[in-house]
This record gives structure tokens, C-alpha cells and sequence, in this order.
């Protein structure tokens, strides 16, 4: 596993690496954002870790940067801010997880790999049902083309639902396979979740066929 | 109050004013009535005077007749207010009218002219004399003419003239003031604005004056302004070296917490742990600065406005990314195009604050709603989680009139209470409640006259 560490602070960077290493992966480590950017840009990553505040090129600009050349590796974005404008704009610019310094290393360590787990492992890497199309390996969602931004567990849905083939599957059922046997109770939450994707995807993505439950518009 | 009030002053001023120059114009106008009415009874007196001394002549035996008499009635009746009389050595004549009175005969008579003179008269009236020596013939001694005229008509004349003209001043000088009330009304008007513009001012440091369309006050608006401009320069530096500070601290703490680790590592346990709880309270300290330097800095901008519907989506983006956020489901739901009268920036640290606060205690889910109703707008953020004990939701609604500056960062729910001082810098209330979802319910309400139109 490759991991890139953006940071210019000295301290900060060394012990990202350390750390890192020490969980098994392979770092490199650069000071500005010029550098990030040429090093996202001609290497394979399976994650990055991106503080903001750079010198020579600040690291939003990167992360477009990497985002507009097609660079899909999971971006944890590290910053000193901390107000949710920023944060909002981190995501919105392609980051797929956010921490605000002074943080803790185990934490970070943890959603790097939370991170990378969400793209291993799988054996198909798309999904196709009509208009849908999903990523698996990055957990993303394309609609008509265009790319929409889900939540892992909005995925997760819709991943068991592509893979029904035309069946309707209960609310009860989505539960039990989201959170396991003892989510059965928990319908009201799906309901919000297919809400949710409804208001992403519009009306007709997630059929509701009465007294059966939930299943995907017919490709 | 009048004495404090700048309208009460210029139009009592300018009533005084009025009244002084319609007093000093009827007195002057009454002066010239009474003149004109003068020179006509001189006028009058002179042509009868005339007449009379055309009809003088001496007999053969030097004693005075008077051909033919004059043709006015008042003349012929006692008291009759109109008299004549011309006196000489050698006798006299005079009117009826004067009847068994006489004309008193200065001695000072002028000869080259005729003299009009106010003075005493029969009958203790007041009388007008038009007086003259005159030499009839050669060979007799000089006469002295004279004609008295009553001056009561002359008084009533005036009299009626003055207190005519004075209802008629009276008039115009109750049209004068009410215009001059209209004059500091309107002239006062472009100060009404200013009030409104300072409440602004005093509610944001980053509000200003609107321009002025009158020379005169812009003067004003521009002194005001350059204040408040010396004032935020004020503001802005010691809040960006509060918050450069807060920054400057943030990586040397992550520093620390490296240094730390690495002595965990080396086995010096107890220094960690010490050196870890420093970075702990430190990092309280400076978030709290930081919000309180962000809290300031959105204040209230007039004109603001925030889609709450946009604000909300873009933060449960942010949440659905996080680890936690992720395995949640946010159910939303916000009427289209609903708005509130503030930054965006403003809503989302709100919002972000308790929508993080939702996610990290929740179990399946969080839901975010919002109604618009007539007596304003309401947002509810509710979780699943195990929610708060009675006691504690009672001691964290009690405490909301802390505000972040004297709460010292403690307790932990610093999203709580920023959340809680922004609300209450954009004029909400925050409740907090129980949830039918079973966690935390965190009621928001801003009043009707915060809401904006719906659209």
C-alpha cells in the first residue's frame, strides 16, 4: 500500500511517515504543494493525506488539480482551520475524509485505512442497473453519466438492490443486510436513507412497489 | 423635551420669528393708515378752508361778513364735529356747530402757510385744526382762519383697520408657522435614516451608513463612517492576531503530540501522559478562541441570506463523509427554497456544529428538519443515540445563557455551545429536548421577523 504524506511542517511530516510506516505502508513524504501536485500527478497512490495550508500552492488547488487529471486515490485532508466552510469545500473539491489539527495519530491511522479498505477487495469493479452505475472499488455512484456523491452506506443500498435483479426487497431486509440481524427494527432508517438517494437521484431511481418494498428502475 | 428636541427649537424659532416680523409689520402699517387718513382730512380741511376764505370780505364799516356758508351739515349742528372760525380784531365769526364754545387762537398763527395741528377741542373732543393769518383786505387787520375737525372718526377708522389687519396676521402667521413646521420636517427627515444605520453599525462592525443624497448631511455620514471604518481596522487586527495566534499554536500542538508519542514509545509513560493532557486543555482553549474570533467575525450583515435547504446538504455531504457519518442515514428534510437572513458561512457552522454532534452520538441515524410557520422558522437536529439523562438535558438548557467567553471551554460539548452563541448572535433560541428517534433533540427557532420570504 502506497501512501502520500503533503505536510510542511518537519515534525508533523516525520511522524506521519513514522506512523504510517509503522502501519504497513509505503510513504512519501512532500513539504509544498507544487511537489504534491507533480507527485500525485505521476505516481500511484492507494491514499493521500493533504494539509491545506502549503507553501508555493495551496493544497485545494492540488486536490482540484489531481481531481481535474483524473487521480481517483481516497484524500484525507488535514487542516488548522477546522470551520465547516472549509471542511465543505475540502469535500466538495474531491477529499473523502477530513481532520482538524491537532489530532490524534491513531485516529488518522484509522481512517487511512477505513479509507483504503473501502477500495479492496472487491471482484467486480462496476456495477451496472440501467442509468446506475457503481463504483465498487472507490464506492462511488455515476447517474446518466454524471457523477453523484454517496455515502458508504447509501452504497451499500444500492449495491444490494443492483444486485436483485428486478426483486423488491423489504425495508426490513435493507436493514438487516446495512446493520445486521439486530437492525431489523430500524425501517425509519431506511426510509431516510431512500429519501436521501431519492433527492440525489431523483424520483425514479428507487421504485416502492406496496407491500413488497424497495427496488431499482428497470435498465 | 422640547428644549432637547433640534424640531421643537428651529420651530419655535421660526414661529417667534414670524410673530415678531407680522407684530413689527401691523404696527408700521397701522402708522401708514393713520397717515394716509391724515392727509385726506388735510386735503378735506384745506379745500373747505378755501372755500370759506373766498367767501370772507369786510362791509363799509370794516366789520367781517361771510357771504354764503359753508354747505356741510356737520357745520350747522351743535357739537357737530366739524367747525370753523375766523377771528380778528375787529370780531369774529365762526360756525353754528361751535355754538356758544370758541377755538382757542394761538399766537403763533403762520401767515405763509396753513398748519395742521392736533389739540384739544370743544366738547372735550379731539380735534384736528387747520389754521392760517390771512390778509382779506389791505386796509384791515390780518384774520386768522381756522377749521376743526373731530378726530373720533379718524380713531374708529383706525381702530377697525388695526384689528382687521390683525385677524388677517393672525391667519397668515398660523400658515407661516405650519409651513415652517413642514420646512423642519422635511430638512430634518435625511437625520430619521441615521438612527437606523447606527443600530446596524452597533450590530455589526462591518455595516455602514447608505450614502446620502443631501450635501449638507453627507458630511455627517462620512465622519461616521470613517469611525466605524477606525473602529473594524481595530477589531479586524486584534481579532486576526487572536486567531494567527490560535493558528501559529495549532501545528507546534501537533508537534507535541508527536514528541509525546514518541516518548510513549520510549516508554516514558507518565511524561506522556502529562505532556498529552496539556495538548489536550491547550487545544480546548485555542478551538474556543477560534470559534469566538469566527463567531465575531460573521456577525450580522444586513442583506444576508442563507438557503437553508443548500447549507444543510452541503454539510451532510461533509458528515457522510466522515468514518462515523458514512454508516449513518441522514434523513433531511427542508422545505424548497427556504431561507434565513443570514451568511451561509454563519448557518454552516451552526448547523455543522450540531450535525457533528448528531453524527457522533448516533446510532443509525440523525434527522435534520425545518418548518417555515407565521411565527417563524424552526429547525430540529435529532439522533438516535443514547441522548442525555433529564438532569443533564436541565443543566445544558440552564446554562444557556453562558456564553462561549465565560464557559472556559470545559465540559466537552464545545459544538454545543458555539452552536449555541451563534444562534444567539442571529437573534434564535436553541432548546434541547429528547428525540422520538430516542437520542438528543436540538430545537432552533428564529422569530418571524427574521425569516425572509419563502422562494
Amino acid at each position: 500500500m502506497r501512501c502520500l504524506v503533503v505536510e510542511d511542517e518537519p515534525e508533523i511530516r516525520a511522524d506521519l511517515a513514522r506512523a504510517l510506516e509503522a502501519a504497513g505502508f509505503a510513504v512519501d513524504a512532500v513539504g509544498d504543494g507544487e511537489a504534491a501536485w507533480f507527485q500525485g500527478d505521476v505516481e500511484d497512490y492507494d491514499v493521500a493525506i493533504l494539509d491545506l495550508g502549503l507553501p508555493r500552492l495551496d493544497g485545494l488547488s492540488v486536490l482540484r488539480r489531481w481531481r481535474g487529471s483524473g487521480r481517483s486515490f481516497p484524500v484525507i485532508v488535514v487542516s488548522a482551520r477546522g470551520d465547516w466552510t472549509e471542511k465543505v469545500e475540502g469535500i466538495e473539491a474531491g477529499a473523502d475524509d477530513y481532520l482538524a489539527k491537532p489530532f490524534q495519530m491513531g485516529e488518522l491511522v484509522a481512517r487511512v485505512r477505513g479509507l483504503v479498505r473501502r477500495g479492496a477487495g472487491k471482484l467486480s469493479p462496476t456495477v451496472v442497473a440501467g442509468r446506475l452505475r457503481l463504483d465498487t472499488v472507490r464506492m462511488t455512484a455515476t447517474f446518466d453519466g454524471a457523477p453523484v456523491r454517496i455515502s458508504p452506506l447509501e452504497f451499500r443500498l444500492l449495491d444490494h438492490l443492483a444486485h436483485q435483479s428486478g426483486r423488491a426487497v423489504s425495508a426490513g431486509e435493507l436493514a438487516e443486510h446495512l446493520y445486521g440481524v439486530d437492525g431489523s427494527g430500524d425501517a425509519n432508517a431506511i426510509e431516510a436513507i431512500v429519501a436521501r438517494l431519492r433527492r440525489k437521484f431523483g424520483t425514479e431511481l428507487i421504485r416502492t412497489r406496496r407491500g413488497f418494498g424497495y427496488l431499482l428502475e428497470d435498465g | 423635551m422640547i428644549a432637547r428636541s433640534l424640531r421643537w427649537r428651529l420651530l419655535l424659532a421660526a414661529a417667534g420669528a414670524i410673530l415678531l416680523a407680522l407684530a413689527l409689520a401691523w404696527m408700521f402699517m397701522t402708522l401708514l393708515f393713520e397717515r394716509h387718513l391724515e392727509r385726506r382730512l388735510e386735503a378735506e380741511l384745506t379745500r373747505d378752508a378755501l372755500a370759506l376764505v373766498a367767501d370772507l370780505a369786510f362791509d363799509a364799516q370794516g366789520v367781517l361778513q361771510l357771504e354764503r356758508q359753508p354747505g356741510d351739515a356737520r357745520m350747522e349742528k351743535p357739537a357737530g364735529g366739524y367747525y370753523w372760525q375766523v377771528a380778528s380784531v375787529a370780531g369774529g365769526l365762526r360756525s353754528r356747530s361751535l355754538w356758544d364754545s370758541a377755538l382757542p387762537v394761538p399766537r403763533d398763527v403762520p401767515a405763509d402757510a396753513w398748519r395742521l395741528q392736533r389739540r384739544a377741542g370743544p366738547f372735550g373732543q379731539s380735534v384736528m385744526v387747520l389754521e392760517r393769518r390771512l390778509v382779506i383786505d389791505s386796509d384791515r387787520p390780518p384774520v386768522v382762519v381756522q377749521l376743526a375737525q373731530d378726530t373720533a372718526s379718524l380713531s374708529t377708522a383706525r381702530g377697525e383697520f388695526g384689528r382687521e389687519l390683525a385677524v388677517f396676521l393672525s391667519v397668515l402667521w398660523c400658515v407661516l408657522t405650519a409651513a415652517a413646521w413642514l420646512q423642519v420636517s422635511v430638512g430634518l427627515r435625511p437625520l430619521k435614516r441615521i438612527p437606523a444605520g447606527l443600530e446596524a453599525l452597533e450590530r455589526s462592525a462591518g455595516a455602514r451608513l447608505p450614502p446620502q443624497s443631501l450635501r449638507e448631511v453627507q458630511p455627517l455620514v462620512d465622519s461616521i463612517n470613517a469611525l466605524a471604518d477606525a473602529r473594524q481596522k481595530d477589531l479586524d487586527t486584534a481579532r486576526r492576531r487572536a486567531s494567527d495566534l490560535a493558528h501559529g499554536l495549532k501545528t507546534p500542538l501537533a508537534a507535541l503530540a508527536a514528541q509525546s508519542r514518541r516518548a510513549r514509545e520510549a516508554g516514558a509513560s507518565e511524561a506522556a501522559d502529562g505532556m498529552e493532557q496539556a495538548i489536550s486543555t491547550i487545544k480546548l482553549v485555542v478551538d474556543g478562541e477560534l470559534a469566538r474570533a469566527r463567531l465575531a467575525r460573521l456577525g450580522q450583515v444586513r442583506g444576508a441570506s442563507a438557503d437553508v435547504g443548500e447549507v444543510v446538504e452541503r454539510l451532510a455531504s461533509v458528515i457522510e463523509h466522515t468514518e462515523k457519518g458514512g454508516t449513518l442515514a441522514l434523513g433531511i428534510d427542508i422545505p424548497d427554497g427556504l431561507r434565513l437572513p443570514m451568511e451561509p458561512e454563519h448557518l454552516s457552522e451552526i448547523m455543522g456544529a450540531l450535525m457533528e454532534n448528531a453524527a457522533r452520538h448516533a446510532r443509525r441515524q440523525i434527522r435534520v428538519t425545518a418548518v417555515a410557520a407565521a411565527n417563524g422558522v424552526g429547525m430540529l437536529v435529532e439522533d438516535d443515540g443514547p441522548g442525555l439523562p433529564p438532569d443533564r438535558l436541565q443543566a445544558l438548557q440552564a446554562d444557556s445563557g453562558e456564553s462561549l467567553d465565560r464557559s472556559g471551554y470545559t465540559g466537552g460539548g464545545l459544538g454545543l455551545l458555539i452552536a449555541r452563541d451563534l444562534v444567539a448572535s442571529s437573534r434564535g433560541t436553541l432548546r434541547f429536548g429528547t428525540s422520538p428517534l430516542g437520542g438528543l433533540r436540538v430545537a432552533i427557532e428564529w422569530p418571524a421577523g427574521e425569516r425572509l420570504p419563502v422562494g
